[in-house]
């Protein structure tokens, strides 16, 4: 009984004990921040989990003894290193910067973990640089606010295996009527078109970004999730029609099943981002040579519209002692010639400013898609990304939530669509839940 | 916790005319010997948990959508929250589903293998201990790593069974899951019987062969009613183990269509604090203990009042 009671006096205890010092999530990160040089040496830490992030920074470090960067490597963000990053800011410990892609941003704003470079003049002065529909996805569609500085950016195309349309005789399809009539060719001959992935929801959204949709809008006040918008519908509706049609396969993506299908020429096609060049390299070796890049499939014969997959940015995380700093290095890593040559060739890393996109490194042919620039493709791509795609600030669990569904579907229970709906009333639920503000 | 032991002992009637002297002396060596012990259960036991009750006690507050966060006190706002959460039930539903089916199962084999490791008939005993124990020491990601390929409809070396048979289909990937499980710890199981046969006392055996008891009816009727403690022990384990299910279907996760991010509570608890949401996490993680602690302690009451009668 003694016992009993003391363990219960002892829990109470460092319940109160631990409620004096956590009464707010994070600290002051709505203002903007000043942004001054701070006197003498200044060390910053920074995580990232770009391979080969350590020798540029590396650079940095040579050339700026009074700004040492500290660089530690993770998985990648939705593996586990967002999750230290809301524990770190919890916690009050995160680290100067940390790298984020554009979708988890507005997570990070909502939860005050962003310090607004709005009031650093040099990050400012540098938006021109960057690539238009880049800076919207740093800025949150605010005028005089800037959250990151963008690294890179996934404008998406068709990746083809060339030599097997050509062999088949089967013209390579430019809008997506045509790609699902080249579909029930290729399945004549026993292979899929492509896979469906139904892990990849920010594939999706990039499907729906270039047909024009957008997920999530902010006013300033209130949120709006509009995840089943005519654009979504159709998006949905297509791809449904392909996997009841039995014309794209449903292998989980990024297994070794998956990078199986592609190094046996099961799959033809892949439907993904500039950073994509790089996994059918690793995940299909012996297609060497044998692929090439399009434009992505129109939904309306003679458009350029392109989607967007991925891409990152660096954010100074709120808390950091030295923002101006911060911010001279992230522009420094995201802008300089030298770091996004050294990012690209270690992390095929595309630049997110328009001069990166004329690197000579990116105006090569690829050996591994016959010598293409496939570059090239890209940059036209990139142009024609919409400004005006938003990201939700619950993101990790709209995409686990409609991943759900997606995987039901394909399961056979459900349909794409189905999961979508479930999916925006999930959302809607969960910022409910923290408190933010939603329109219905 | 010495603190209120000491303070009750001195403010003892003193008109007593022996002081318990001795008894005091004894508490304070004792509070010394458990000092260690208490503070580093203190830090990383109770703390924690005094911790999570609290956070699942809380709401989140803001001005606007980018105002200030505040954390507020929300009563039981959060576990309201958790009984209307219809995936979370399902998933504690499916575990129990698991548990019912896989616990005994996999301790009726590791009986089964320790009474045959105990009986004199069986040949190259140590092998096959350590061969029934090996797969406890493959962690259990490897192992779930491991099965998936085996599982695989292209890559798997029974090709021939398993494009015919989806294992990491929704119908069967539950149960895909609860071979992992066994494979990994029959094993354990098995050694901890085993060494509980051991040490029944030969005399025992002895007897039982001059009333001229096989070894059959010396295991049914002696060895399985004195390894009950054991077995009980085991259950419990499992019991445990099987509610707090995370690393297995994690794994399946990347793999099968079939294994949605709330397929366990514990992944619940996991998607959840991801969000990050941490306070419904909390919440939860505190009624997912509560269970467990309910149903092994269940289980601990149900048979030992079966021992009573």
């Amino acid at each position: 009984m003694n016992l009993k009671r003391t363990a219960v006096a002892a829990a109470v205890l460092s319940a109160v004990v631990l409620s004096g010092c956590s009464s707010t999530t994070g600290s002051e990160g709505s203002d903007a921040a000043a942004c001054t040089p701070a006197d003498g040496k200044v060390e910053l830490s920074f995580t990232s989990w770009i391979p080969g992030i350590e020798d540029a920074v590396d650079v940095w470090n040579k050339a700026n003894p009074d700004i040492q960067v500290a660089v530690q490597t993770g998985p990648n963000g939705n593996s586990g290193t967002y999750q230290n990053f809301f524990n770190q800011l919890k916690a009050g410990n995160a680290p100067d910067l940390g790298q984020i892609e554009y979708d988890a941003l507005p997570n990070f704003r909502v939860q005050n973990g962003l310090m607004d470079l709005g009031a650093c003049e040099d990050v400012m002065a540098s938006k021109d640089k960057f690539v238009d529909w880049t800076w919207g996805q740093v800025s949150l569609g605010e005028s005089d606010s800037v959250y990151a500085i963008p690294q890179d950016s996934g404008p998406m195309a068709m990746f083809y295996r060339a030599d097997l349309f050509e062999q088949n005789g089967i013209a390579i399809p430019t809008t997506w009527d045509e790609y699902k009539e080249a579909a029930k060719k290729v399945r004549a001959t026993g292979s899929y078109i492509t896979n469906f992935s139904q892990g990849d929801i920010n594939q999706f959204a990039g499907f729906v970004w270039q047909a024009g949709g957008s997920w999530f809008q902010n006013d300033g006040t209130d949120w709006t999730v509009d995840l089943t918008d005519d654009a979504s519908k159709k998006v949905a509706d297509y791809w449904q029609e392909l996997i009841d049609e039995d014309l794209v396969s449903t292998v989980p993506a990024w297994t070794t099943e998956w990078d199986n299908a592609y190094n046996t020429g099961a799959a033809w096609t892949w439907n993904s981002a500039v950073w994509g060049a790089n996994s059918i390299a690793s995940g299909a070796p012996d297609t060497a040579g044998k692929w090439s890049v399009a434009q992505a499939p129109q939904w309306k014969s003679g458009d350029k519209a392109a989607g967007n997959w991925g891409g990152s940015s660096t954010a100074v995380f709120t808390g950091s002692e030295h923002p101006y700093e911060a911010a001279k290095f992230a522009l420094w890593l995201n802008t300089s010639e030298e770091a996004l040559t050294m990012l690209n060739e270690s992390a095929n890393i595309y630049p997110a400013t328009k001069d990166g996109l004329n690197l000579p490194i990116l105006k090569q042919g690829v050996e591994f898609y016959g010598n293409q620039p496939i570059y090239d493709v890209f940059a036209d791509a990139s142009a024609e990304v919409a400004e005006d795609f938003a990201w939700g600030p619950t993101m990790t669990q709209t995409y686990n939530d409609v991943s759900d569904g997606f995987k039901s579907a394909v399961s056979g229970d459900g349909t794409l669509f189905d999961a979508l709906k479930k999916g925006q009333s999930a959302t809607v639920d969960a910022l409910k839940a923290q408190s933010i503000p939603v329109k219905e | 916790m010495s603190v209120s032991v000491e303070t009750a002992a001195v403010s003892a009637p003193r008109r007593r005319v022996r002081p318990p002297k001795l008894v005091v002396q004894h508490k304070k060596a004792i509070a010394i010997f458990i000092a260690p012990f208490a503070v580093l259960f203190a830090l990383f036991y109770l703390v924690p948990i005094g911790y999570a009750v609290y956070q699942s006690l809380l709401v989140i507050q803001r001005d606007g959508t980018f105002g200030q966060a505040r954390e507020v006190f929300g009563g039981f706002a959060q576990y309201v929250q958790v009984f209307q959460n219809g995936p979370f039930w399902q998933s504690v539903g499916r575990v129990l589903l698991f548990g019912a089916v896989q616990v005994p199962v996999m301790l009726g084999l590791a009986l089964l293998f320790a009474l045959l490791l105990d009986s004199p008939i069986l040949r190259g005993k140590r092998f096959f201990r350590l061969a029934f124990f090996v797969p406890y020491a493959v962690p259990g990601v490897i192992a779930a790593i491991m099965w998936g390929f085996l599982y695989s409809p292209n890559l798997s070396p029974f090709t021939a069974v398993t494009q015919n048979i989806d294992f990491l289909s929704a119908d069967l990937v539950l149960w895909a899951i609860a071979n992992v499980v066994t494979w990994v710890f029959v094993g354990y199981n098995m050694l901890i019987i085993y060494s509980s046969l051991l040490s029944i006392p030969t005399e025992i055996y002895e007897a039982a062969r001059l009333d001229g008891a096989g070894q059959m009816r010396i295991a049914w009727s002696i060895k399985i009613p004195l390894v009950m403690p054991a077995i009980v022990l085991t259950a419990i384990f499992s019991i445990i183990g099987t509610l707090q299910l995370l690393a297995e279907p994690q794994v399946f996760r990347t793999f099968s269509s079939a294994v949605s991010s709330t397929f366990t509570p514990n992944l619940t608890v996991y998607t959840t604090s991801a969000i990050p949401n941490v306070n419904l996490a909390a919440a939860f993680s505190v009624v997912l203990a509560l269970a467990t602690f309910i149903l092994s302690f269940g289980f601990l009451k149900f048979t030992q009042r079966k021992d009573d009668k």
